[in-house]
């Protein structure tokens, strides 16, 4: 018997060991052990509470904050991540509705007022800058407003991002205004900043004069108008749909489709009946049919253009309805 | 401005249609740290939306730090930090920058809201990762955040819901001491509910305990504690005769074997145990004061709550049927 083996009897001490070799048995090879930490740890982070007395600014400044923090992301990173397809076809965007710019540029520098007649700053031009049909509101417009308007508000619903506003001091239609404005800010800049371009720089180009600026300003003011109108009816539909979805995919596929889609089914019905009706049903051409008749372009269509105002006003109440319904019911909390 | 109470509550009711979430609630809250407990549909999410002014009351009246819930919502989210149970992080965004514009939307400007999260990333343990996505950050991390999120703007009070939600037992540990800290060394409020007892145990003095949308009771733990007082003692030889002793004593007492457990009856329970243990002649091998598990206090009251008992008064009044309830059934009890 080794030193460390201790016969069980009645008055030894009832310990861990004891009651292991009674168990177990008590061969002088078993050993019982239990994995100790090797090393002490120490104590690096100190957790200091700071209090801070500063003043918190009013709405204003929360709703600078949405808005900004919207609008930022685009150029910087720290603000909302627009994925990086959004910001390169955006830029893509940007760069292509400049084509008239560009023409009107290099005709007027080359002197050839043939030519400068198919670019310049005219009705037609004007009109087509913002409501024609290709390329700009087939592939470029409404694709903008999908790529932006997609995730906007259900990306808050499925990330649960909402809690981070509304447990803030910021209402509903503070959240949801300024998330409308910083959308359509983007597609504003895009839009109605390269339709400036496109005027100024006839201007600089051809050296008109006030005579000139007077006569066309109107038309000009009438088209940015125009514009007003094609951004809020995208972005408000577009924000219908994110609001009632929880992916990006959803309200940016059925965007389009609702624009794209009315479209080639009233073209259709248009080619068999010659009926321009149904045009109404398209929120495009409700607008390029307003458009048409306020900048005073070639009308392309039969039917009233009151009526197609009526539908574009029908198109953004419903919209801005089921947002507001929708984002009057949102959780606070992910869904 | 002064108050009594962080968060007051009296008779509030919160009914969706014929289902009523919240049901005449009157709720003192006091400074430092409460718990929330109630299992899963007590009112707890109810209750946290009521007071921070997100839905409207169908009656009764609250005040979060003096200000009232139905009309002075954004003031009340000003001042207090809310730490939701759910992500509410967006994932492509560094974390020094979400917890900066969670800043931004209380009306700080960019600059110092900048400032306070780098302070309030510091404090939660997350200095060297702010600039680290959050979409690389565990859970414990992401918890971490939402704190830092809920205390850039150095709330009053601090809600926290299910703080500890899902964290392994590091991130858990991280997550306490934090909150806790924030209480005694920050002197800030915390309203934290969890489903862990032992969470609660550890950071707060007070509870508010709801079921079924009712109050089943509030106070300092301590003292709820204190209706499930006893003593044990490990009883060798004539244990028959010692409890009976005991019983003709006036002793109230429930016995497994050799283990019995005497109600704590004023200061000379103890003395009044080794005169019976004397007197019959048991030797009583150890003997101390049993204090009840929060835990054990969750399920006397909710068991007790199921007997019709309807205010947290007439649970503190009537100790001794609320201990039978888990004792059992041979003891008196009900068995369960």
């Amino acid at each position: 018997m080794s030193e460390d083996d201790v016969p069980i009897e009645a008055s030894t001490p009832v310990t861990g060991q004891s009651r292991m070799d009674a168990a177990w048995g008590s061969e002088s090879d078993s050993v019982a052990s239990v994995a100790r930490p090797s090393t002490q740890t120490g104590q690096v982070f100190e957790q200091v509470y700071k209090p801070w007395d500063g003043t918190l600014n009013p709405r204003w400044m929360r709703n600078w904050a949405i808005f900004r923090h919207h609008l930022l992301g685009i150029f910087r990173k720290g603000h909302r991540p627009w994925g990086v397809p959004t910001k390169l076809f955006l830029i893509f965007v940007f760069i292509a509705s400049m084509t008239d710019v560009a023409l009107t540029l290099l005709f007027a520098i080359l002197g050839e007022p043939g030519l400068y007649e198919l670019w310049g700053v005219g009705r037609n031009n004007l009109y087509a800058h913002v409501l024609g049909f290709f390329p700009r509101n087939m592939l470029f417009y409404p694709l903008v407003a999908a790529l932006l308007v997609g995730g906007v508000i259900s990306e808050d619903r499925s990330n649960g991002t909402s809690a981070l506003y509304f447990s803030r001091p910021i209402n509903r239609f503070d959240y949801v205004g300024m998330k409308y404005l910083a959308v359509a800010s983007i597609q504003a800049l895009i839009i109605l900043g390269t339709l400036m371009l496109y005027y100024f720089a006839d201007i600089l180009s051809m050296g008109r004069g006030w005579a000139w600026i007077i006569d066309t300003f109107p038309m000009f003011l009438t088209t940015m108008f125009c514009g007003v109108l094609l951004i809020v009816t995208y972005t408000s539909i577009g924000l219908a749909l994110s609001s009632v979805s929880r992916g990006k995919f959803f309200p940016g596929i059925a965007l389009l489709a609702i624009i794209l889609g009315t479209k080639t089914l009233a073209a259709i019905v248009e080619g068999l009946f010659d009926k321009s009706i149904l045009y109404l049903i398209s929120p495009y051409d409700s607008i390029a049919h307003v458009g048409q008749a306020l900048i005073g372009a070639n009308m392309m269509y039969d039917h009233p253009w009151v009526w197609s105002l009526v539908s574009v006003l029908a198109f953004n109440a419903i919209s801005l309805y089921v947002l507001s319904v929708r984002v009057s019911s949102m959780e606070v909390t992910r869904e | 401005m002064t108050y009594e109470w962080v968060i007051e509550t009296k008779e509030l009711t919160k009914s969706y249609g014929p289902h009523v979430a919240l049901d005449s609630l009157s709720i003192n809250v006091p400074k430092g740290a409460t718990g929330l407990l109630g299992p899963n549909g007590a009112g707890k999410s109810t209750f946290f939306k009521t007071i921070l002014g997100l839905i409207q009351a169908t009656s009764g009246e609250g005040k979060v730090l003096g200000h009232d819930i139905r009309t002075e919502g954004l003031d009340i989210r000003s001042k207090i930090g809310y730490m939701p149970e759910y992500e509410a992080l967006d994932n492509d965004m560094d974390a020094i920058h979400q917890v900066r514009y969670s800043g931004e939307l209380l009306g700080m400007n960019p600059v110092v809201a900048m400032a306070r999260a780098h302070t309030a990333m510091e404090y939660v343990g997350l200095g060297e990762l702010r600039y680290r996505p959050i979409s690389s950050f565990s859970t414990g991390m992401k918890q971490a955040t939402k704190l830092a999120c809920a205390i850039i703007h150095d709330p009053q009070l601090i809600i926290a819901d299910e703080p500890s939600n899902g964290l392994d037992a590091t991130a858990r540990d991280s997550m306490l001491t934090t909150l806790y800290n924030m209480v005694h060394s920050g002197g800030r409020s915390v309203l934290m509910s969890s489903h862990l007892m032992e969470d609660v145990e550890r950071v707060c003095d007070s509870m508010v305990l709801l079921h079924k949308g009712k109050l089943a009771a509030q106070g300092r733990i301590e003292d709820l504690k204190a209706i499930d007082r006893e003593i044990e003692i490990h009883v060798w030889g004539s244990a028959d005769e010692l409890e009976q002793a005991m019983s003709q004593e006036g002793l109230e007492v429930r016995r497994e074997g050799r283990i019995m457990r005497i109600k704590h009856d004023g200061e000379h329970t103890t003395h009044r145990i080794l005169k019976c243990a004397a007197h019959t002649g048991a030797q009583i091998r150890r003997m101390h004061e049993y204090e009840a598990s929060l835990e054990d206090l969750f399920i006397v009251i909710m068991e007790r709550f199921g007997y019709g008992v309807k205010s947290s008064e007439d649970l503190l009044a009537s100790p001794a049927e609320a201990r039978r309830v888990d004792a059992p059934e041979h003891m008196g009890g009900s068995g369960s």
